[in-house]
């Protein structure tokens, strides 16, 4: 028997996995697939809409934020902070400033904490940047990161085009064919010797992220120092490399510290009918034959919301949790879950399960439905994590309050 | 209702799995995941035949599939599309998917094939006429196959079992470990044995998986069919089976049906009895299990979980174990393949390739200074180990070593 | 302003317009056509993609059902490009009505429509995916038609013929002079500049939108508009268009177009030209058509849902709520004999497979008007391609290989396979740039990921040779309007891909700051 089940790799998954773990609890991670890091930036949005340290107390009382409270939010922002810098791959920024990085076509965005080779060069509106594209990366787009970046106030010079060495390749490349060849030194060598030619006169030079996978830190250091200019990286359409680079090192991590992981099998969540308290008694795991049974003392349930089947939209109009069938707070019939135009707000991204400030789910009476099961993450409803630019932030604050809840 | 559509219809192109890819990573020849399953797929037609998208590049790791949010069988998928005509199959691709075939043969004549094997003009000449890569990693041919030496352990019908107590279970050895590795058959039962279960050997042939890999679907499921027809008396008596190579048991619990496409209460059956090693002890014997006395065993290792084993969806189980050896320090390698999948980096066409996926993880070897490596699967551990220079053992020689069995 | 004169106007790009300009052009006479909007955006571009075998009208009506046979087989002759050979099969279902497929059959033989009757092994063989419950099946021509193909290729066609496409040119004024229209005056629907446009003949075919154009005349058509809304399913799940054997009714057809299936369609009265909504009701209602056909139909996952109109010419004036009830065949009205004003006649009706034929009709009329000789010729004169990619399947499958290609050509759509070479030639021949137009002319977009990755790439593309501004609110506009094709589909899969694309532009790239909300 497990003392903490987790189900769910994603960001508030991996992360719980990882505390409960570094607290010596025997912690098993479950999940059907790879959670959204990769299709994400890889930075830690916390409030985007301001700086996020002098809008918390503004915030709403229900929104996960203030459930979890400001303390758990700065205890999982240390946390991560420790994780990531022990990993070899620190990120810069803090919850009292903005933080802005460009994105893939030039447009502002504005994170808590980005990875050193995403914000360190902080270039402000005066520093002469140039917007590097490299041959065969279809999703790689100078002309509007210069207009775009230009538009924003950057005093971007042009676009140069860099080649790669060897022959064409077969395909259109992705930017994971790329950062694997540049974890490799002589790669890095050969390439900066093939650019460096084309970048004199350039001061700072934004790249696509593709500066290796595995040590990236390291590798991007080594690379602008080969180079011997200013680099910093701008994320990539999927798959992006920072949200690649972080998952990797949250499972590296999970793994050091003996999380056991099961990958690539679903859950059907099990009760504990022999109690007369209402408890979970783990799940059925749907592995490759058959299911089995995973027994566990507590279960964190951080499996997101629509996109990744935390929640699951029926034909119907009906919507339901996907492994405990949890009760969802909606009123209507056929809860509205698309806004007409995609630029309007969302319904879907409000729904999920209602939690107190254990991050028990609770039943629509308000009394949480099992004692041992707690959630994190994006199933968790009440905040429209797009339009706040609070997703990562609320995944790790709330994983670091479902495991003191589910330690304690 | 064709289940293909609902799971190409899963698809969202989210680009996760070409991210994982240890192929497309390393070789554009390879369009990749998505590209060669459910996007292809889109485009199947009865009359119109599908164009050759790189399915060959495909090494079937499986890893797909694994990380795919969203179900979407890949790997099955693109299996599916390497399905070929016998008489469309190289030779070589006929030879190297039948090792029972190569193993029988072989050990008749165990010393000059191992000579055979080790001389570097025969490798050159293996490599130039047939395609089998000079660089790859062969085993060499056991004396005395594991059924000879376990003849006493051989049980025909379910009969013969009905007077044991004991908690039975029927193992299931393979060719590799009849034929290149039949140590770790017997430290198999032995550790089973000492776990207080009766174990035999029942009757069985080939998984067939080097066959499905290679498009011979047909041949394939013949000896699939033929180790249904032998195995279900014993399932029916709910007689368990283990085996010690993740990539059989991976096809007993999943190619048969979802690749294969045999669907009969038989194999399902017999895809709800089959158990990894190690997954099956830590279900069925967890206080034996409990109890062992592990002596130390000073190390430091690296763990390798093969791309099989991964497929099996249970996680990694013998870490579980491998953890509680004292003085062992495993490092676990996070590398979804190391490369050779069975016969695909035995392929000269493909030993580039094979090697650039597993590079890593040799160079993590180094890096480490490892004393030893460890990975459950037969042809990992060949290819591992001619790349290395270092021993590749399977975690049950360790735990064997742990438990004074050797 | 410029001002240019020619000898047929004719104001609409849709079929019916292209193809009177082609049949024009053909016959000799100087045409221009002109349209409010890009190609494809009125009826034609919303269309089931049915190349009717003329079965469907063999009952209600004949005269209809046996254009359509005829002009079945001209089309495959001059546009074989366009038309995917899939066949059709006409099912009854055990709970149909048990009399109708014998009736229906007669009907067939007397008009004679070529079909065949099939046994259920013959069906199941063919369609394994079909329902078992099938009591009768007949086969017939239908075939498959992409109308982007084909308005493209007429347009392509009738510019080489030296006739005029001006697209994005609203009529806003006819000038009358003795009670004949002379001249037109358009507002570019781009930039707000004027236009005057003399002709002799002034030809309505804007479908929709006639009532409109003929009111700028001082003539009153009565039109009933009828929205019919379709859907297109991510997967072939048959490779023949099924057709239900029974008294008319919606829903009941079912097209494979392209990599997409069409299921079609419903069949609501609306007041006017511009309504395009869609109701929950209307999806709910065709996905359980489709079960009926075709079990598990429900389960798979549609793509995107769109409505068009089909104007009906209401000369019987009745309500609003009878539309199914006129007559599909087409209507020629010289106004000059109507209604006093000479110089213009509105043609309305038909449908798609029958565009050249109603096309044959106006331009003899208007020959007659000209008194020009020349014979009608289009039933023998192929309409030529402008590009070698086209939509049918097997096309498609045949490019999926990159080695064998210009390797150099980035597959820009990854769902559909739409190459740079191919928006690059797109961009050539249009000047102006709309990826809903690039949509239509070469599919990107418009698979499982309904743009998600390809629209950003498409639009840095055109950026060097485009104005940014209007780029980016171009784009804006797209990833909407993809928006709105799916935001009735809320559920499944198609519900995960929204969240997708909606986190693709709003987390990872941040679009809003850059393009705006495309209002």
């Amino acid at each position: 028997m497990t003392d903490i089940l987790i189900i769910g790799a994603g960001l508030s998954g991996l992360f719980a996995s990882i505390l409960a773990a570094k607290v010596n609890a025997d912690v098993t991670l479950v999940s059907a697939g790879h959670g959204g890091l990769s299709i994400s930036h890889g930075c830690i949005d916390v409030w985007s809409k301001a700086t996020p340290s002098r809008s918390f107390s503004r915030i709403r009382k229900k929104h996960p934020y203030r459930i979890a409270g400001k303390r758990a939010l700065d205890i999982a922002i240390a946390a991560f902070e420790e994780i990531t810098h022990d990993a070899s791959y620190p990120f810069s920024g803090s919850l009292s400033r903005q933080l802005f990085i460009p994105t893939a076509i030039g447009a502002l965005h504005c994170t808590a904490l980005a990875p050193y080779s995403l914000a360190h060069s902080e270039i402000t509106n005066t520093t002469p940047i140039a917007i590097g594209s490299i041959a065969g990366l279809r999703d790689c787009f100078p002309e509007m990161l210069v207009r775009n970046l230009r538009a924003n106030g950057y005093a971007v010079e042009r676009s140069i085009p860099l080649s790669l060495p060897g022959s064409e390749p077969c395909r259109d490349l992705y930017s994971t064919d790329l950062a694997y060849r540049f974890d490799d030194s002589s790669f890095r060598e050969q390439i900066a010797q093939l650019w460096k030619p084309r970048l004199s006169g350039i001061h700072c030079l934004g790249l696509p992220a593709v500066l290796g996978l595995r040590q990236p830190h390291q590798v991007f250091q080594s690379f602008q120092e080969l180079l011997g200019i200013k680099l910093f990286e701008i994320p990539t359409p999927p798959p992006s490399l920072p949200g690649l680079r972080l998952e990797k090192v949250l499972f590296n991590t999970a793994i050091h510290f003996g999380v056991n992981i099961i990958l690539g099998s679903s859950a059907t969540g099990l009760i504990d009918r022999s109690q007369k308290l209402k408890r979970v008694s783990g799940i059925k795991l749907h592995a490759a034959n058959s299911s089995r049974h995973l027994k566990a003392r507590n279960v964190i349930l951080a499996t997101g919301g629509f996109l990744h089947g935390g929640l699951i939209a029926r034909r119907d109009g009906s919507i339901h949790e996907s492994v405990f069938n949890l009760p969802l707070d909606y009123s209507e019939n056929r809860p509205a879950l698309l806004a007409p135009s995609i630029f309007d707000e969302q319904p879907y991204e409000k729904h999920g399960v209602r939690v107190n400030s254990q991050m028990q789910p609770l039943d629509l009476k308000g009394d949480p439905v099992y004692e041992n099961l707690f959630a994190a993450g994006g199933i968790i409803a009440g905040a429209d994590r797009q339009s706040e630019g609070s997703r990562q932030g609320i995944d790790l604050a709330t994983a670091q309050r479902a495991v003191e809840a589910a330690l304690e | 209702m064709n289940h293909e559509f609902l799971s190409t219809d899963h698809c969202l192109k989210c680009n996760i799995c070409t991210a994982s890819c240890p192929v497309a990573s390393v070789t554009d020849q390879f369009l990749g995941p998505k590209a060669v399953g459910p996007q292809a797929h889109r485009f199947q037609h009865p009359h119109y035949a599908l164009p050759d998208v790189s399915e060959e590049w495909c090494s079937s790791c499986g890893t797909c599939t694994i990380v795919c949010p969203h179900d979407v069988p890949v790997a099955e998928m693109i299996a599916k599309m390497k399905e070929r005509p016998h008489r469309e199959t190289p030779w070589r691709d006929r030879i190297i998917s039948r090792p029972e075939v190569l193993g029988r043969f072989a050990a008749r004549f165990a010393g000059i094939v191992n000579r055979l094997i080790n001389s570097s003009r025969v490798r050159t000449a293996l490599d130039r006429f047939l395609g089998i890569s000079s660089k790859a990693s062969f085993p060499s041919i056991a004396r005395t196959s594991l059924r000879k030496s376990l003849r006493d352990y051989y049980v025909k019908s379910p009969n013969r079992l009905e007077e044991i107590s004991r908690l039975t279970v029927g193992y299931f050895h393979g060719c590799s470990t009849n034929y290149f590795e039949p140590l770790i058959g017997e430290l198999a039962v032995r550790i089973l044995e000492a776990l207080g279960l009766y174990v035999f050997l029942p009757p069985q042939v080939c998984c067939g998986l080097p066959l499905q890999s290679n498009g011979l679907f047909d041949a394939a499921r013949k000896l699939a069919n033929e180790n249904i027809k032998y195995l279900t008396p014993f399932l029916r008596e709910k007689i368990p089976i283990v085996g010690t190579s993740p990539s059989c048991m991976l096809a007993f619990k999943h190619d048969y049906r979802s690749v294969l496409g045999i669907d009969t209460e038989e194999a399902n059956l017999l895809a709800n009895s089959s158990y990894d090693f190690f997954e099956f002890i830590l279900q069925f014997v967890p206080e034996d299990v409990s109890r062992i006395n592990y002596n130390k065993v000073t190390a430091l290792a690296l763990y390798h979980p093969p791309c099989q084993l991964r497929g099996h969806g249970i996680g990694i189980p013998a870490l579980t174990i491998l953890r509680r050896i004292p003085g062992l320090h495993l490092e676990v390698s996070d590398l979804a393949c190391c490369g050779v999948a069975g016969t695909y980096g035995v392929k000269s066409e493909r030993y580039q390739v094979a090697y650039s996926v597993g590079e890593k993880l040799f160079q993590q070897a180094f890096a480490l200074d490892v004393d030893f490596i460890i990975s459950d699967s037969e042809t990992c551990r060949w290819w591992i180990s001619k790349h290395t220079e270092l021993p590749v053992y399977h975690p049950l020689e360790i735990l064997a070593r742990s438990m004074g069995i050797i | 302003m410029p001002s240019f004169s020619t000898e047929l106007l004719v104001i609409g790009a849709g079929a019916t317009g292209l193809g009177i300009a082609w049949d024009a052009c053909l016959r000799g006479i100087k045409v221009v056509v002109v349209d409010q909007s890009n190609i494809a955006q009125g009826t034609s571009g919303r269309y089931h993609g049915l190349l009717h075998s003329g079965g469907r009208y063999a009952i209600t009506d004949p005269v209809s059902a046996q254009e359509c046979a005829s002009e079945n087989t001209i089309l495959r002759r001059i546009i074989p490009h366009a038309i995917e050979d899939t066949g059709g099969l006409y099912l009854a279902l055990r709970t149909d009505p048990a009399d109708y497929a014998h009736e229906w059959l007669l009907a067939c033989q007397k008009i004679g429509i070529d079909l065949e009757p099939r046994s259920l092994d013959q069906v199941r063989r063919r369609e394994p995916a079909l329902t078992k419950a099938i009591s009768q099946a007949f086969q017939v021509n239908a075939a498959s038609l992409d109308s982007f193909d084909l308005l493209n290729s007429l347009s392509h066609s009738i510019r080489k013929a030296g006739g005029q496409v001006l697209l994005h040119q609203r009529v806003n004024e006819f000038i009358i002079e003795n009670n004949t229209v002379v001249a037109a005056e358009l507002v570019s629907e781009l930039d707000q500049t004027t236009m005057h446009i003399g002709a002799e003949i002034f030809i309505n075919a804007a479908g929709p939108w006639s009532d409109q154009v003929a009111a700028l005349a001082g003539v009153n058509i009565p039109l009933t508009h009828s929205k019919g809304t379709m859907i297109a399913m991510a997967n072939r799940l048959t490779h023949t268009i099924i057709h239900r054997c029974r008294p008319h009714s919606n829903g009941d057809v079912i097209v494979p177009a392209g990599s997409v299936m069409i299921i079609g369609t419903t069949d609501i009265p609306v007041a006017s030209a511009n309504d395009l909504s869609i109701q929950q009701s209307e999806i709910d209602f065709l996905m359980d058509q489709g079960e009926e056909l075709i079990p598990g139909f429900a389960k798979t996952r549609p793509l995107r849902a769109w409505a068009g109109i089909r104007p009906i010419y209401n000369s019987r004036q009745y309500g609003i709520n009878a539309t199914r009830e006129y007559s599909r065949s087409h209507v020629l009205i010289d106004h000059g004999e109507t209604d006093g004003i000479s110089g213009l006649a509105s043609i309305f009706g038909g449908k798609l497979t029958t565009f050249r034929l109603m096309a044959q009709r106006v331009v003899d009329f208007v020959s007659r008007e000209l008194q020009i000789d020349d014979e009608c010729c289009t039933a023998t004169v192929p309409i030529e391609p402008e590009k070698k990619e086209f939509i049918v399947l097997s096309n498609r499958t045949t490019r999926l290989l990159s080695s064998e290609k210009d390797i150099s050509d980035s597959v820009i759509c990854e769902c559909e396979n739409v190459r740079q070479s191919e928006i690059e030639s797109y961009i050539q021949s249009s000047p102006h740039f709309e990826l809903d137009n690039l949509r239509c002319t070469t599919r990107l977009g418009m698979g499982p990921c309904q743009s998600a990755f390809c629209s950003v790439r498409a639009t840095e593309i055109a950026f060097s040779s485009h104005e940014s501004e209007d780029l980016l609110a171009d784009l804006a506009s797209f990833i909407d309007r993809r928006w709105r094709g799916t935001s009735h589909l809320a559920w499944g899969q198609s519900m995960r891909q929204m969240a997708l694309s909606r986190r693709l532009y709003f987390e990872l790239l941040d679009i809003q700051q850059v393009s705006g909300d495309g209002s």
